[in-house]
C-alpha cells in the first residue's frame, strides 16, 4: 500500500510539472517550420537561405547581438491560430506572434492586439515607411497593430520556352493579354502552337488561389465587393464574367485540371503548361529550376504579376506581420520585443529574398533588391496591390467559400449563377453571426 | 483450414481468398513503402519528380533533421509520459468504478451509470470549449496533468470494467470474505487480477488514442517544452510542405508511427485479442 501511494504521489508531482517565464524572457511564435539542423547556431543572415533560414538566423543574430534578452521561439503548426486562439483564451499568449496581414482584423477587432504605432516609433520603425499595401493592411482605426514583414500576391510564373513557341514572345518580354477575350484568344493560340494548355492550376483540394484570382480581377474593375464590410456582393455581371471566362479556359482544356498543389507545381517544372498560377514564394525554386540544363524551364523563367485585363492596374495582396497579443508584461519584456521588432524592421532586405515583397518602400527602390532575380518585374505590386479592406474579418474562411463555390461553377458541378448565390448566402451568413 | 493446407487439400475458394488476402494486404502496404521511400529523398529531388523514389541517390537526411533540428527527443518523452500517464488513470479510475458498478450496491447506481454511459455519445469536439477554460481557471494548461486528465475520464473502460467485473462469480468474492479479506483486499488481490485481459485491452486502446491525440495537446501544451510528439513534429513543417519539403514530411510520419510499430510488435497479441475481443 505505501509502495502504490508513493506511486501516486510521484504521478501527481510529475503532472504538475509545467514552464513558466523568466522576466527578460520574451516567447516568439512563428509558423515557417524549424530547421535547427542547418539553420540552429547560425547567425549568418546574409547566407541563410528559405523563410525558415532565414528567420532563424535573423532571430539567432538578435539574440547574440541582445545577451540581456531572452528569446524562446515556440514554432507552431501552419498557420497556428487554433493553439494562439486557446492561449488567448487561457491568459497566457506569447510575446510576439507570426500572423497574416488579413487575420489581424479577427484578433484586434475583439481588442486582443496590442496598438504598436507609438512604441514602434519611439524604437525607431516609421509606419510611414511601409508600402502603401503594408501600411492598409496593418491599420485599424488609425491605429497601428502588427509589424509588417512583406507582401506576397498571385503571381504569373511563365514557361518562356513554351511562350517562345506560341509566339508570344516581344523583345525578350512575355506579351500578356490586355482584356480576357485576349486571355482566351492567347490561350487558344498558345495551346495550338505548343500542344500544352496555356494555364497550370491547382483546382483540386485548393480553394485559395480561386478567391485571390478573383479579388485581383474584381479590383482590376474597380468593384467594392465588400462596400459593407459584414455583406460581400457577389451576384453582379463582373464577378459572373470573371468566373465564366474561368469556366471557359476549363471547358477548352486550356488550364491542368485535377491537380492538387503539389501535383501542379511539379507539373510545371516539369513543362505541363505555360503559365502557373500561384504566389511569390515560388520564385526562388523556379528560377535555380530555370538554371539547370535540359529542363522544360531551361534559361525560359519569366515571372510577371497579373496582367491588367480590365481598367485598373491592381493585385490582390496578403502578407506576413508580428502582432503583440495584449496581456500584461515586464518592462523588460516590452523593451525587449521593440528591439527585436526594430532588429527585424532594419533587416527587411534579407527577408524579401525569400522572393515574398518587402513591406518597406525604402528596400523596394534599393539596388540590392532590384538586383535579385525577377523582383524588378514584381516590384509594382507595392503600388498596384491591394488588401481587402481592413474591417472585413473571417477573411480565411471566407476566401475558402468564395474558393469552394467557384471551383463548383468552374468544374460544372453548379451553374455560375447558383454559385455566386451560394457563394454570397455563406459568406454573409458567417459574417452576420460573427461573435 | 489450417490443417487442410497443411494437408495440401485447398479448395479453390480458400485459393480465391488468399489471393485476395494477398492483394489486399500489398494495397494496404504500399502507400506505406511509398512513404518510407520518398522519406529517403532530398526534398529538391521529390520538388522536380517524386517518381525519383525509385531510383538512388537515397539519403538519411531527413531523419537527420528530425533528430538534430528539433526538440524531438523531449517530445517523444512527453508523449511517452501522457500515453503512459493517461493509461494507467485510465486503468486505475475505469477499474474502480467498474468494481463499483457491478459489486457495490449504492442508491442511484443505475442512473450514475447511465449517465456515465451517455459520454459515450459525446464528442470531444462538443465539450472542448468549456474543459478548455476550466482548465485554464485551474493552471491546468502547459502541464502533463493538462494534458492526460480529459482521457482519463473514459466511459468505455467504465463499461468494460464493469461487464467484466459483472462476468466474475461472486462466489470469488464470497470465499474472499469467509477468509477475512476486506473489500479494497478483495479487488486488489483477488479480482483485479482476474480482469488482466480486459486491462490489456483497454490500456492498449488508451495508450494508441493518447499517442495519437493532436487536437487537445495542440490547445492544452502550447509551449514548445511541453508539445506532444504529434503537435512537435506538426510544428516542424514548412508551409507548402506537400510539394517543397516532401521528403521531410514523409520522415515525419514514418518517425511518428515508428514507436507505435514497435508497441505493435510487443503487444501483437495482446492487441489482436483485444481488437477480436472488442468485435464479439
Amino acid at each position: 500500500m505505501r509502495r502504490l501511494l508513493a506511486t501516486l504521489l510521484g504521478c501527481v508531482a510529475l503532472a504538475s510539472c509545467g514552464v513558466h517565464q523568466a522576466p527578460n524572457e520574451i516567447v516568439v511564435q512563428r509558423f515557417f517550420g524549424t530547421c535547427k539542423a542547418e539553420y540552429g547556431n547560425r547567425t549568418d543572415v546574409e547566407n541563410a537561405e528559405g523563410e525558415c533560414g532565414i528567420m532563424t538566423t535573423l532571430i539567432n543574430e538578435f539574440s547574440a547581438q541582445n545577451p540581456d534578452v531572452k528569446v524562446r521561439v515556440s514554432p507552431v503548426a501552419w498557420p497556428g491560430y487554433n493553439q494562439l486562439a486557446a492561449q488567448l483564451a487561457s491568459g497566457d499568449p506569447p510575446d510576439l506572434v507570426t500572423m497574416h496581414l488579413s487575420a489581424i482584423s479577427d484578433y484586434q477587432s475583439r481588442k486582443l492586439l496590442e496598438p504598436l504605432g507609438k512604441d514602434l516609433r519611439a524604437a525607431g520603425v516609421d509606419p510611414n515607411g511601409f508600402t502603401a499595401a503594408s501600411l492598409a493592411s496593418v491599420s485599424k482605426q488609425g491605429e497601428i497593430y502588427g509589424l509588417p514583414i512583406d507582401n506576397w500576391a498571385p503571381l504569373w510564373h511563365i514557361n518562356m520556352n513554351y511562350f517562345r513557341q506560341a509566339g508570344l514572345v516581344k523583345d525578350g518580354k512575355p506579351i500578356l493579354p490586355r482584356s480576357p477575350e485576349e486571355l482566351l484568344a492567347q490561350a487558344r493560340q498558345f495551346k495550338q502552337a505548343t500542344g500544352k494548355p496555356y494555364f497550370v492550376q491547382a483546382l483540386a483540394n485548393e480553394r485559395a488561389a480561386y478567391s485571390r484570382n478573383l479579388y485581383t480581377l474584381l479590383m482590376q474593375q474597380n468593384v467594392d465587393f465588400f462596400a459593407d464590410p459584414q455583406r460581400v456582393q457577389l451576384q453582379s455581371p463582373e464577378v459572373k464574367q470573371v468566373l465564366e471566362m474561368f469556366r471557359q479556359i476549363y471547358v477548352e482544356d486550356l488550364t491542368t485540371k485535377n491537380q492538387d498543389y503539389a501535383a501542379a507545381t511539379n507539373g510545371f517544372i516539369n513543362g505541363a503548361g505555360g503559365v502557373y498560377l500561384v504566389g511569390t514564394w515560388m520564385i526562388g525554386d523556379f528560377d535555380a529550376e530555370s538554371r539547370k540544363l535540359d529542363r522544360p524551364l531551361s534559361s525560359g523563367y519569366a515571372v510577371m504579376p497579373w496582367p491588367q485585363l480590365y481598367g485598373r492596374d491592381a493585385t490582390f495582396i496578403d502578407g506576413h506581420a508580428w502582432v503583440m497579443p495584449a496581456k500584461d508584461r515586464t518592462p523588460q519584456q516590452r523593451d525587449a520585443i521593440f528591439r527585436l521588432l526594430k532588429f527585424v524592421a532594419d533587416n527587411d532586405f534579407e527577408w524579401s529574398r525569400t522572393g515574398h515583397l518587402p513591406a518597406y518602400q525604402a528596400v523596394i527602390e534599393s539596388e540590392r533588391f532590384n538586383a535579385l532575380p525577377h523582383r524588378s518585374e514584381i516590384a509594382k505590386i507595392s503600388s498596384t496591390g491591394a488588401p481587402l479592406p481592413s474591417d472585413v474579418q473571417r477573411q480565411f474562411p471566407v476566401q475558402d467559400i468564395i474558393g469552394e463555390e467557384m471551383a463548383a461553377a468552374i468544374t460544372g458541378h453548379k451553374s455560375v449563377d447558383a454559385a455566386l448565390a451560394d457563394a454570397e448566402h455563406r459568406v454573409n451568413d458567417l459574417l452576420f453571426h460573427l461573435l | 483450414m489450417t490443417t487442410r493446407l497443411a494437408s495440401g487439400a485447398v479448395g479453390l475458394g480458400d485459393r480465391v481468398i488468399l489471393a485476395a488476402t494477398i492483394a489486399l494486404a500489398i494495397v494496404m502496404v504500399l502507400p506505406m513503402l511509398w512513404a518510407v521511400g520518398l522519406s529517403m529523398k532530398s526534398n529538391a529531388e521529390l520538388l522536380v519528380d517524386t517518381n525519383s523514389v525509385l531510383k538512388a541517390p537515397w539519403t538519411l537526411r531527413n531523419y537527420y533533421d528530425i533528430l538534430i533540428g528539433s526538440g524531438v527527443f523531449r517530445w517523444l518523452l512527453n508523449s511517452i509520459i501522457v500515453s503512459v500517464g493517461m493509461s494507467l488513470g485510465v486503468l486505475a479510475l475505469s477499474s474502480l468504478a467498474g468494481y463499483g458498478f457491478a459489486r457495490l450496491e449504492f442508491p442511484g447506481r443505475n442512473v450514475i451509470f447511465v449517465l456515465v454511459l451517455f459520454g459515450l455519445a459525446i464528442p470531444e469536439q462538443a465539450v472542448i470549449l468549456v474543459r478548455h477554460q476550466l482548465f485554464s481557471d485551474l493552471n491546468l494548461h502547459n502541464t502533463y496533468a493538462g494534458l492526460m486528465l480529459p482521457g482519463m475520464s473514459a466511459p468505455f473502460g467504465v463499461f468494460l470494467m464493469t461487464q467484466y467485473f459483472k462476468a466474475i462469480p461472486t462466489e470469488v468474492d464470497e470465499a474472499a470474505m469467509l477468509d477475512n479479506a476486506s473489500r479494497f483486499k478483495i479487488f486488489w488481490r483477488v479480482l483485479l487480477p482476474m480482469t488482466l485481459p480486459a486491462q490489456a485491452t483497454l490500456g492498449i486502446f488508451t495508450f494508441l488514442h493518447a499517442w495519437n491525440d493532436y487536437w487537445w495537446p495542440l490547445v492544452s501544451g502550447t509551449n514548445e517544452q511541453m508539445y506532444t510528439l504529434t503537435v512537435g513534429i506538426a510544428s516542424t513543417q514548412m508551409n507548402f510542405a506537400e510539394s517543397a519539403g516532401l521528403g521531410y514530411l514523409m520522415a515525419q510520419a514514418v518517425f511518428a508511427g515508428l514507436p507505435i510499430l514497435i508497441v505493435y510488435m510487443f503487444f501483437q497479441k495482446y492487441i489482436v485479442r483485444a481488437v477480436s475481443g472488442a468485435a464479439t
